[in-house]
């Protein structure tokens, strides 16, 4: 089963006018190592065309992303208000 | 004179325990979850295990939305081939206490309903911004530029505590602090559950821990299943130093991996994944737990680092609870004497001391050395596996002694036989 | 839009809306074998459009003396979706929940909201979320400014408070319309015509210790067989599901927009 098709399942409430996570790109452009590629489960930060991509809409808030940046790109807030990510099970 | 006597910042196990305990006995509480409804944003296993939850409410076993008793307690390593495993029962497990496996949505929903029905006052999808401070002494809490007064502030965040971090009480998680989680819920109907397993009713369960040394890259991970009523949780625990080191697997992949494995495959085939979760899990023993309390506030849960781990058992709500229960009592001996400082609260620290809580901590000290290392992961279910085939094969060959074998086997461990020793006296030393 | 003072005939503004609370629509399974909606799976939220309505009411009161009342009528654990309603700034929050509304359509639903209004003696604007997500039918709304015979504007993106008069902005299919109205009038909001305002904490504890209302039949003074099922002329014959069509995809790159453009005239889809 793909990533995708997994976070499919899932039921976001967007915040549209608020986003919890922010990354700085020009820390990010020079990232020798782009470790939250490989450790966010829900494969917010991708690299397109070798340039760093990040959702915050697909984001289930575990915090990983904010440990696994060790170059102080992550700017991680919760999120606001029942906005985010909304487990039926848990 | 503050609007609450407490607040209590999270509504899961910890959070929610401490607001029943506290509202029961008269506080004034509010309880504030940025979840709506409460538990929407949890993710445990998870088994319950023990019987913390009697101190919250006596009659849990009955009332609480507990999914199914753990009759059955596994412990396996795989490797690519094979599967090593320990496959505990016993009618004694029921007398003993063993735990019941819980979703957490449910648990937390009825947790919150039990701390609204005490009394607490609870706001769910409020975000708390941070502790609000005032002569260096915490007087409540600050929310959307509003100040939001108590005597003490209970922080009960989880493995992801953004309030104590964003007011200063606590570093940032550190990769030894944390293991990333991720999780499936696989709808399965409740009679081929009980199948597949070989459980003797719907209400019982199986749970089991896997060491996972098969991974592709040779990353090493823990996985886990546990049978709730109509579905599986099926996930895997991997720590933020194994993925840093070995930056070649992506942590949303392992899980298909876990998944495809030859002995894994058949237990949920047919069955239709219906949630993917992730989640921190805090894995640095001891040396992770952050300051506890202070002038008007103490911390609880994971956020207080507490959870246990050696491999065999993965355990967290139960720390939680007690956890929880520990600073209520500690809040209401405060109140009685009117000391909210950090000096009126220093019981907490005592009581966690005299529990399990601190206790499995100091105990186990370094433990998270021995389950994250190669001699788990690759040496014995290596060694294993070889002794196993030499012993239940049959080749028309004389028979070899079992320590002949035994050392044979050693040499298939990708661990040196000396390492292997040493190791395992350590070990054993520590478990 | 002009800045907003209250000259007008109004001391204070009264400002009603009507919400609803739906299963969430990302939660409503399609059963797989029947093909019927699940809602028992899913939990309730506030319906999205409504959530707009309270906006957009909020933001009238933001710049004039207004007193706005949310009001619904639902089983009693809708209290939680009004709670959430006074926690982002509304003043009122009225329940109207009996046994006897249960199984109603449409007509009654507005009917019953309707005489809950009068009920509640003056008002000015009554808002109300387009439509909802469970049913679609957007009857309600307009079906309550029958019922009190006020203006009504419905598909509104926008609207403010003015000398007296309400204006709204109508989203049509050919353009925008902009409609003033003297109060009381009714304006129906579509779903994202604006961004809803958080809670917050401090609202949320004022509106936990000031509570809801609660309106019955009894108090509503309405004949048992004007509400609920009995006073529903909807019947529903028959359901069935329609299998979606899988839809034709392909991708073109930026320096293939010609060629993508003849296949569009080719396939008839498009014509020039």
């Amino acid at each position: 089963m793909k990533i995708e098709d997994r976070l499919s399942l899932l039921n976001y409430k967007t915040d549209k006018s608020y986003e919890h996570i922010t990354i700085n790109p020009s820390i990010c452009e020079t990232c020798p190592d782009h470790f939250c590629t490989f450790a966010c489960p829900a494969k917010c930060y991708s690299l397109i065309e070798e340039k760093l991509n990040f959702k915050y809409e697909d984001c289930v808030e575990c915090g990983t992303c904010d440990v696994a940046c060790s170059h102080g790109s992550v700017a991680w807030n919760n999120t606001k208000g029942g906005h985010g990510v909304k487990y039926k099970y848990g | 004179m503050s609007e609450f006597d407490v607040i209590v910042v999270g509504a899961g196990p910890a959070g929610a325990s401490a607001a029943i305990k506290l509202a029961g006995s008269g506080s004034s509480v509010l309880l504030v979850e940025r979840g709506d409804p409460p538990g929407s944003k949890n993710v445990s296993g998870g088994v319950l295990w023990g019987d913390s939850l009697g101190s919250v409410a006596p009659d849990w076993e009955k009332s609480a939305p507990m999914e199914r008793y753990v009759e059955a307690k596994g412990v396996s390593f795989l490797t690519r081939d094979s599967k090593i495993s320990i496959d505990f029962r016993s009618k004694k497990l029921q007398e003993r206490r063993s735990g019941y496996t819980v979703l957490r949505t449910k648990l937390d929903g009825w947790l919150s309903k039990k701390a609204k029905d005490a009394g607490a006052m609870v706001a769910s999808g409020i975000t708390v911004d941070k502790l609000a401070f005032k002569d260096e002494r915490v007087i409540g809490i600050e929310q959307d530029g509003d100040i939001i007064t108590s005597d003490i502030v209970i922080l009960a965040e989880g493995a992801n505590p953004r309030v104590a971090i964003n007011s200063g009480i606590r570093d940032r998680l550190k990769d030894r602090d944390v293991a990333i989680g991720v999780k499936e819920i696989i709808k399965l109907p409740e009679k081929t559950i009980n199948e597949r397993f070989n459980l003797t009713s719907s209400k019982m369960g199986f749970a089991s821990e896997y060491v996972l040394g098969f991974l592709e890259g040779g990353v090493k991970a823990g996985g886990f299943i546990y049978t709730n009523k109509e579905s599986i949780s099926l996930g895997l625990v991997i720590s933020m130093k194994e993925m840093r080191e070995n930056n070649n697997t992506r942590s949303f992949d392992l899980i298909e991996q876990f998944k495809e494995h030859p002995y894994i495959a058949p237990l949920i085939e047919g069955g239709r994944v219906d949630e993917y979760s992730a989640h921190m899990v805090q894995e640095g023993g001891l040396k992770s737990v952050p300051q506890l309390y202070g002038n008007g506030f103490m911390v609880v849960g994971d956020g207080a680092g507490f959870s246990f781990s050696n491999g065999m058992v993965l355990q967290g709500m139960n720390y939680a609870i007690a956890s929880g229960i520990a600073a209520a009592e500690s809040a209401i001996k405060a109140k009685i004497k009117s000391n909210f400082t950090k000096d009126g609260l220093s019981s907490y620290e005592e009581r966690l001391k005299s529990s399990f809580v601190l206790q499995d901590l100091m105990n186990f000290k370094g433990i998270e050395e021995v389950t994250w290392s190669d001699m788990i992961h690759r040496g014995i279910p290596n060694m294993t596996e070889e002794l196993f085939l030499s012993l239940f094969s049959e080749n028309g060959q004389p028979k070899a002694h079992m320590i002949n074998l035994l050392i044979r086997a050693m040499g298939h461990s990708d661990v040196p036989r000396k390492d292997m020793v040493i190791n395992m006296y350590r070990m054993l030393r520590r478990m | 839009m002009g800045s907003n003072t209250n000259t007008g005939d109004f001391l204070v503004l009264e400002i009603i809306v009507m919400i609803k609370q739906v299963p969430d629509s990302q939660e409503v399974v399609i059963d797989p074998v029947t093909f019927t909606l699940n809602r028992g799976a899913a939990r309730n939220v506030i319906n999205p459009a409504d959530e707009n309505a309270i906006e957009a009411a909020l933001r009238i009161k933001d710049k004039t003396n207004a007193h706005v009342t949310v009001i619904t009528m639902g089983p009693p654990f809708a209290e939680s979706a009004l709670i959430d309603c006074m926690s982002r700034g509304v003043d009122d929050a009225v329940l109207v929940t009996d046994r006897a509304f249960a199984g109603a359509d449409t007509y009654p639903t507005g009917l019953t909201l309707a005489s809950t209004i009068k009920k509640l003696g003056k008002y000015d604007i009554i808002f109300a979320g387009e439509e909802s997500t469970d049913s679609s039918t957007g009857h309600v709304g307009p079906g309550v400014a029958e019922f009190l015979g006020t203006d009504q504007a419905s598909y509104t993106s926008e609207s403010w408070y003015e000398d007296g008069f309400v204006y709204a902005k109508r989203e049509l299919e050919d353009g925008t319309e902009v409609v003033k109205m003297k109060p009381p009038t009714l304006i129906t909001v579509l779903t994202n015509a604006n961004d809803p305002r958080r809670a917050t904490l401090r609202k949320k504890i004022d509106a936990m210790k000031k509570g809801i209302k609660t309106m019955t039949l009894a108090d509503l003074g309405m004949p048992p067989e004007w509400v609920g099922l009995r006073g529903s002329p909807t019947v529903v014959k028959s359901m069935r599901t329609i299998d979606e069509k899988k839809r034709e995809g392909k991708k073109f790159k930026i320096e293939e927009i010609p060629k993508l453009v003849d296949e569009l005239i080719e396939k008839k889809i498009i014509s020039i």
